[in-house]
């Protein structure tokens, strides 16, 4: 089993979008939100998120990325953020300096409240069954 | 010589640190997740490793954007637990054995597996939790810590088979040390969960205990299993699991499980732990 087997690029990439709910962070998402996420780092920095509590607006035109990755940081819209190229663990940066725990950032991602997804969770969390692919309704 | 006799599998669900430092172990919510860890906890105590090889991963703390490498051994003689955005950790900071790690380093890359050597960086909760599960909370950690971090955040991670065949390098490594060392590696991570998007709280129990159970059962298995199987079935984030293959491969073939823990949920998690002894 050690045998190197090749793996095709293309049927990789293209499972990788079949799935629903979920944007796999790809290295064309990474380029694509390497300044969006470069951004969201620098709040683990104590004075850059003084800078950025006292002016978000401002904080934000210095970063060379869209008006659209801008405004929905802004917006604190973290499924479009998933589709401009924003990475999780980099938005935990921006969703921790609100004030929000992991469960509560992700819970808005969700269509849920807070309340009914922390339940849920509570309850065994979502069952995988119909979620594993868009193609096959799995 | 050097000898690695045992192995660990656990989840390092930050909330589960946050738990830890606030004193909330025995609230109810909390409780069933660190009840599981009792039996490890004096099973280790007794045990007394020297080194322990800690496989984990960095999630946007010591790593950005700008450098991210696959496979990184940290080889200086001590770390300071990171800062991730609300204050260090207050744990005590974290001892290497520098001439192992060295070792393990040079080893592993002419074994082919083409280590980055990382010799300035802060440890962030996926090392850390594992610890203060194992240990509670000292004032220094009882043994000394080589941190080995394992790119799973940026697509692609390695696969399952390559971090299996890295664990048995670090074994080869490990054996060609000259010095009487009782040495555990731990593989970090998962077990399922998902922190993005709609399908977001995704948890898959039948999944993960048949993963457990293949760590003795049929690990050829486990080396396996794509990344697409790991997305479907476990989450975005279950991924982590391919690091618990870098603990496995370098336990070698004869096994025994002695413990087995699994909770679901912490925060958005499927807690599980497991402890596999090398049979000599």
């Amino acid at each position: 089993m050690s045998e190197l087997t090749h793996t095709n690029i293309h049927a990789y990439l293209a499972e990788l979008e079949d799935i629903p709910g979920t944007r796999v962070y790809t290295t064309k998402r990474a380029r694509q939100g390497y300044w969006l996420n470069q951004f969201a780092m620098s709040l683990m920095k104590a004075e850059n998120r003084k800078a950025w509590k006292a002016d978000e607006a401002a904080y934000i035109a210095d970063w060379p990325m869209t008006d659209a990755q801008r405004d929905a940081v802004l917006a604190r819209d973290y499924n479009l953020l998933l589709d401009l190229g924003g990475n999780i663990y980099y938005l935990a940066k921006v969703f921790s300096t609100d004030g929000l725990s992991f469960l509560q950032a992700v819970s808005t991602m969700t269509g849920m409240s807070t309340e009914d997804y922390q339940t849920m969770m509570i309850n065994g969390g979502r069952s995988p069954i119909g979620l594993r692919s868009i193609k096959e309704g799995t | 010589m050097a000898r690695i006799t045992a192995g660990v599998g656990t989840s390092h669900v930050p909330a589960i640190g946050a738990a830890i430092d606030l004193g909330k172990t025995q609230e109810p919510y909390w409780k069933p997740v660190f009840d599981g860890y009792e039996w490890t906890k004096k099973w280790i105590e007794a045990e007394k490793p020297d080194v322990i090889i800690l496989v984990y991963n960095d999630h946007a703390t010591a790593f950005d954007m700008d450098i991210i490498p696959t496979f990184a051994i940290a080889c200086s003689d001590s770390f300071k637990p990171a800062d991730e955005g609300w204050g260090p950790r207050k744990v005590p900071d974290i001892h290497n054995h520098a001439d192992l790690a060295w070792h393990i380093a040079q080893s592993c890359i002419l074994d082919e597996f083409d280590m980055t050597i990382v010799n300035n960086i802060d440890l962030d909760h996926g090392l850390t939790v594992p610890l203060s599960l194992m240990f509670g909370q000292p004032d220094q950690w009882p043994c000394k810590i080589i941190p080995i971090a394992v790119n799973v955040v940026t697509y692609p991670p390695p696969s399952g088979n390559r971090c299996y065949g890295l664990g048995e390098a670090i074994a080869r490594a490990v054996e060609s040390f000259d010095e009487d060392l009782n040495v555990q590696i731990w593989g970090t991570g998962g077990m399922s969960h998902q922190l993005q998007g709609p399908r977001a709280g995704l948890i898959n129990p039948d999944w993960d205990q048949k993963f457990l159970d293949n760590l003795t059962q049929d690990p050829e298995l486990l080396r396996a299993i794509p990344h697409i199987e790991y997305l479907r079935e476990t989450g975005s984030e279950g991924i982590e699991m391919v690091m618990w293959l870098i603990m496995r491969g370098a336990l070698g073939e004869k096994i025994k499980e002695l413990h087995r823990h699994y909770h679901v949920p912490a925060s958005n998690t499927a807690v599980g732990h497991i402890v596999l002894e090398k049979d000599t």
